[in-house]
């Protein structure tokens, strides 16, 4: 069974070393502002510090690089909600309600709730990866492609619950973020799809299309009134949610936290898919699934434990079998094997004791998190303050910049700005950008498993009933997507057409 | 070296800094050497590039910066190699898609638009299968993949990717058939094949190392002339009777016409630094395979790689 001891001593070694902690902090600043300008993600964040991990023990290393992942899942939701700049694609989920209370005067609300959030999502994450990682480390074993897919299936009917007031103008925008997923190089066979001769477009730039979406198109929006400002959204109030408002969060950020793990166990899921689905069943066992989408807290809640409890899942797997669950911890791989530590099933006999103090180590960077992130939300809040007239060049910079730093590629810069163009007038006739986002991390992950789940089988589709995981997945994705029709199929012949009658 | 220093030249490295060393005759280079990586940073061939800068930057009077140019699995900065202006600050570290994108019609360029400065590395494809698995040798396991065409399935880091291409090779070359699984990388594939969701995987020895040695998977041999040091009990397939040699390899490449003092420069300073104690420390803790070749056997390499990879492409019908 655990060992307790083992755990003790962990934490008796990490107090020992003040080097550790001191990288532990650094990590979580350095993930925090990297998460938070549109382009640099958490990925190219720890891609970046890893040679300077080179010449360090592992201890400080591998936690400078756990700080910079924690603190770059959480950072993004900080622009999201004070600018609805998405730092990351996790961050675009949190964007849809922080930033609607942001324009009603409740930024610090917003603000604080996702960093209290990310700390409990987070911190619960880890606790679950030191107590429970050998009960579930060969679960991401039995994902496979035909699970991939029910999964990205189930994803993409969360289309349904995060289009706003128009269901069908979110279904569009749904479709045309399918559309440009089918962009690049067949997942399956290779072949360029759409492609028109441009080497640059074999992957779906992704991350461009998004901050063109979002923050472009804020910005090109802004264009129309210069004079206007945030007003009272400026004024940050107290940082630490009240704690009414906090109870009424909690079972949501449980269930969300239990939901990240879950995404971060399973390869190829990452925190953008946590977030949405925890978005989607915050607003499925809502007492008031109306207010979604118009400033509701447990929506910024259920985003942001959503993302940051994926960390922990991720780490697991990959600990536990040396598998990676994401791009961040594919990277850690390397770190940990640079390091002379091969992870996978032979890492906790032969190296308990640092594995226990990477654990204290990784509830540290947390608990930094949680501090720094209520100290550094007081300066960015005065983003706020800033007028738009300068407040628009300098996001617009920062989307450039961001883009071109991504793959140092200008025709990055391009899509991001074409992007920001249809994202612009998508926002003045009333069509959400979450679903093209959505749509665009889920499309490619449906399609490729499909089709590899047909290979898998030799071309039977048994695979769809078959499988129980796959089954449940789907059974899930039809019930989503029907049931917002459903209710409102029994409304109107209950309440003649009146919605006022919402159970 | 002691750890200190490394760090600093690792900083160095990475804001392209000049560093102070010992200057060269040649007035070449007088400026910051840029180095294109096509993958993304903290990757394999990312960290070859860097440890090799790194080293190569201490007999360097000004550095090799490393920078990523990523997207069209590799294409898009490959093509920034080979179309870079010739004059010696634009060099880059190629590997072997160079000789494999072409053929699909999925690069600009051509193998033979690159002039060859050394190779720093070179990873065979390995047959892995489950350590429960019922085959033992690679007799067995080819035996019954030929008795059961098209039903024992091979997982590869993607369709046209070195190890699709070596599964393949090997699958014409001993006359069976497989049903290749691409997945996006080689960890995805080993997954699968850690949760019975295939039968094998093509993927290098480092990727599947771990579980070789936690005796969770078995490695049935490596498609490389000689064995691999960190598995020396792995036989070759030339052991075995199949005279079969594909894998990917890495190394610094430029475009044509460079002139000739800054060719001397650069092979120069790569027969340094990629041949040093430090390099090699420095890709065994990487689990890659140090694997040195100078600019004329690196050249010979590609020649001939392009062709065979031209000729297995055109009967796959991959090639356009």
């Amino acid at each position: 069974m655990f060992d307790f001891a083992m755990l003790a001593q962990g934490v008796a070694t990490l107090a020992a070393s003040p080097m550790a902690l001191v990288m532990a902090a650094i990590g979580v600043v350095i993930g925090i502002f990297i998460g938070a300008m549109p382009g640099l993600t958490a990925t190219m964040g720890v891609a970046i510090l890893l040679p300077f991990t080179f010449g360090m023990d592992p201890l400080p290393g591998l936690l400078l690089i756990c700080g910079v992942f924690f603190g770059g899942v959480y950072g993004g939701s900080v622009t999201a909600i004070l600018l609805k700049i998405p730092g990351t694609p996790a961050a675009a989920a949190t964007a849809m309600d922080g930033y609607a209370l942001t324009e009603k005067g409740q930024a610090s609300l917003a603000l604080g709730t996702a960093t209290v959030s990310s700390f409990l999502g987070g911190t619960g994450s880890v606790l679950v990866l030191i107590f429970l990682a050998p009960v579930l480390a060969r679960f991401a074993l039995n994902f496979s492609a035909p699970e991939s897919f029910a999964l990205a299936v189930f994803g993409l009917s969360i289309i349904s619950s995060i289009s706003g007031s128009s269901p069908v103008k979110g279904l569009i925008a749904g479709m045309l973020g399918l559309l440009v997923a089918t962009i690049g190089l067949d997942p399956m066979g290779g072949f360029p799809r759409f492609t028109f001769g441009f080497p640059d477009l074999y992957e779906v730039p992704f991350i461009p299309v998004m901050i063109g979406l979002f923050a472009a198109a804020e910005a090109f929006k802004t264009m129309e009134d210069p004079a206007r400002r945030l007003g009272q959204a400026a004024r940050l109030g107290r940082l630490l949610p009240p704690w009414e408002k906090l109870r009424g969060v909690l079972p949501t950020i449980g269930r969300s936290t239990g939901l990240g793990v879950l995404m971060g166990m399973i390869p190829g899921a990452g925190a953008d898919v946590a977030a949405f689905v925890s978005y989607n069943e915050a607003k499925r066992f809502s007492r008031n699934p109306e207010n979604f989408g118009k400033g509701e807290l447990s929506g910024v809640a259920a985003c942001e434990s959503g993302a940051n409890a994926c960390t922990g899942g991720a780490l697991l797997t990959m600990l536990t079998l040396g598998i990676p669950g994401d791009a961040v911890t594919a990277i850690m791989l390397g770190a940990l094997t640079l390091q002379g530590l091969q992870p996978g099933p032979l890492l906790f006999q032969q190296h308990a004791d640092l594995v226990f103090t990477l654990f204290a180590g990784m509830v540290f960077c947390y608990v930094a998190m949680l501090i720094l992130g209520l100290g550094l939300m007081r300066v960015m809040g005065n983003v706020l303050r800033v007028p738009t007239a300068l407040l628009t060049p300098t996001i617009l910079v920062l989307c450039m910049v961001g883009t071109y730093a991504l793959n140092n590629s200008m025709f990055d810069v391009g899509v991001m700005l074409v992007a920001g163009v249809a994202g612009y007038f998508m926002q003045k006739y009333g069509f959400p950008a979450s679903p093209v986002v959505l749509a665009l991390i889920m499309g490619p992950m449906a399609e490729a498993n499909f089709r590899r789940a047909l290979s898998l089988s030799n071309g039977s589709l048994d695979f769809l009933w078959t499988r129980p995981i796959t089954v449940a997945l789907l059974a899930l994705a039809l019930l989503t997507l029907f049931l917002p029709l459903l209710r409102w199929l029994w409304q109107a012949r209950r309440g003649g057409g009146s919605a006022r009658h919402s159970a | 070296m002691d750890r200190r220093s490394f760090t600093f030249s690792a900083l160095g490295a990475m804001a392209a800094l000049p560093l102070g060393g010992r200057a060269m005759a040649a007035s070449y280079p007088s400026r910051t050497i840029e180095m294109i990586v096509p993958y993304s940073a903290g990757g394999g061939t990312d960290l070859v590039a860097r440890a090799f800068a790194d080293i190569a930057n201490e007999s360097l009077p000004k550095a090799i910066g490393v920078v990523n140019r990523t997207g069209g699995g590799g294409a898009v900065g490959l093509t920034g190699i080979a179309r870079a202006r010739p004059n010696g600050y634009t060099i880059g570290l190629g590997t072997a898609e160079i000789t494999m994108l072409p053929h699909m019609g999925m690069a600009s360029f051509k193998a033979t638009d690159f002039t060859a400065i050394a190779q720093l590395n070179a990873d065979p494809s390995a047959i892995t299968v489950k350590a429960d698995a019922p085959w033992q040798t690679l007799e067995e396991f080819i035996a019954h993949a030929k008795e059961n065409p098209g039903t024992v399935r091979i997982g590869n880091s993607g369709t046209g990717a070195i190890w699709h291409l070596a599964a393949e090779a090997f699958g014409k070359d001993v006359g069976a058939t497989f049903n290749h699984i691409p997945f996006e990388g080689a960890a995805p594939a080993v997954t699968a094949l850690l949760g019975g969701h295939i039968e094998a995987v093509s993927v290098s020895p480092a990727e599947v190392s771990n579980f070789v040695a936690a005796g969770e998977l078995r490695m049935l041999g490596v498609m490389a002339d000689e064995r691999v040091a960190a598995f020396p009990e792995v036989e070759t397939f030339k052991e075995q009777g199949i005279e079969l040699s594909v894998g990917t390899w890495r190394g610094v490449l430029v475009p044509n016409g460079l002139p000739d003092d800054a060719l001397a420069a650069l092979r120069e300073v790569a027969a340094t630094a990629g041949q040093s104690e430090a390099f090699k420390a420095q890709l065994a803790k990487m689990n890659l395979n140090h694997a040195y070749l100078d600019a004329d056997a690196f050249q010979a390499k590609i020649a001939a790689q392009d062709e065979f990879f031209g000729e297995l492409m055109t009967e796959l019908g991959m090639a356009r």
